[in-house]
């Protein structure tokens, strides 16, 4: 049988579309495509990712200009037939900047690039992204700017109601506190996902985190992400 | 006065942080400002501005707001303010 296929998005200035291509490729047991952004149409709609980087040099707000790219006209079309989209650092932050996830995304709170190793406890399990990763608290890169986020009290509220908040900030045995929490986000959120759960964003690196050994736990998060296919 | 400048269409469109918002860089500049010595600066809001060029008048307004609304602003964090220059 022929491998499925899924899209990954790219803009000028995305910078981890590649590294996910190979991590997809490896660990989901598919085929990619790298769909440009002034692509109109996408044909493979298995699944679709939005990568990491700078879409657009991060000109305006980070992730603002790409939402006016045909391709993501198209991702927001697709997202309504309940596509399984996951957008990923600058794609979490296109995702929320298309309003197809809750909050915004912006400067951390100490205007510092951070880039390092950061715990993330899985905090909703009950998720078609999450529910195969055994692990409760994983370990993945961040290299964000604009990651703290932000929604209104009202909005925050109805995310936790509804576990919308998929990934948090953590330490290494899950505790969630503020001396864990890289950029200041509301609730250490790292992750969230719509009501209707088949977007998922999320600021951290699965992608980064393949490399070295079978331990690693984006191994756990793409091999998972095989059975929504 | 010019006649073609008179007739220039600018729009000045700004753009600021929504209240409660914690702005690091304006934390940052209002703490180098007191290390200057000033003592009455009690607080310190930044935002930004587009000068808008436009060829007819015809729903101007509308679009620099649907403009504004869609792109330059994200209503979750920021406010705009449009004034005719």
């Amino acid at each position: 049988m022929p491998k499925k296929v899924v899209s990954i998005v790219v803009f000028p200035g995305s910078n981890c579309d590649r590294d996910l291509d190979i991590a997809v490729r490896k660990y989901m047991n598919v085929n990619t495509e790298l769909v440009w952004h002034n692509e109109t149409s996408i044909k493979n709609q298995e699944m679709i990712f939005i990568p990491g980087g700078f879409s657009f040099g991060d000109y305006l707000r980070s992730g603002a200009l790409a939402t006016k790219s045909p391709a993501m006209k198209e991702v927001i079309r697709l997202s309504k037939k309940g596509i399984p989209i996951i957008g990923i650092c600058n794609g979490f932050q296109i995702l929320t900047e298309c309003k197809l996830l809750d909050g915004a995304l912006i400067d951390n709170y100490k205007r510092l690039f951070v880039c390092k190793e950061n715990f993330v406890k899985i905090e909703n399990k009950n998720t078609p992204f999450t529910e195969n990763i055994s692990k409760n608290v994983v370990q993945f890169p961040i290299a964000h700017a604009q990651g703290r986020f932000y929604t209104s009290e009202d909005n925050l509220k109805r995310l936790e109601d509804n576990n919308q908040i998929v990934f948090k900030y953590s330490s290494r045995d899950g505790k969630i506190n503020k001396s864990q929490n890289p950029n200041g986000s509301m609730n250490n959120i790292a992750g969230i996902i719509n009501k209707e759960k088949n977007i998922l964003g999320l600021m951290p690196h699965p992608e980064r985190a393949v490399n070295f050994s079978e331990d690693n736990d984006g191994i756990s998060f793409f091999r998972g992400l095989q059975y929504l296919l | 006065m010019n006649l073609r400048k008179l007739l220039k269409m600018i729009y000045r469109v700004y753009i600021n942080f929504k209240k409660g918002i914690l702005d690091p860089e304006a934390e940052a500049i209002k703490r180098t400002i007191d290390s200057m010595g000033y003592k009455t600066i009690k607080n310190i809001s930044k935002g930004k501005f587009f000068d808008i060029e436009i060829s007819s008048s015809k729903n101007t307004f509308g679009d620099l707001e649907k403009i504004s609304s869609d792109l330059l602003s994200n209503p979750i964090i920021e406010n705009f303010k449009i004034i005719k220059k």
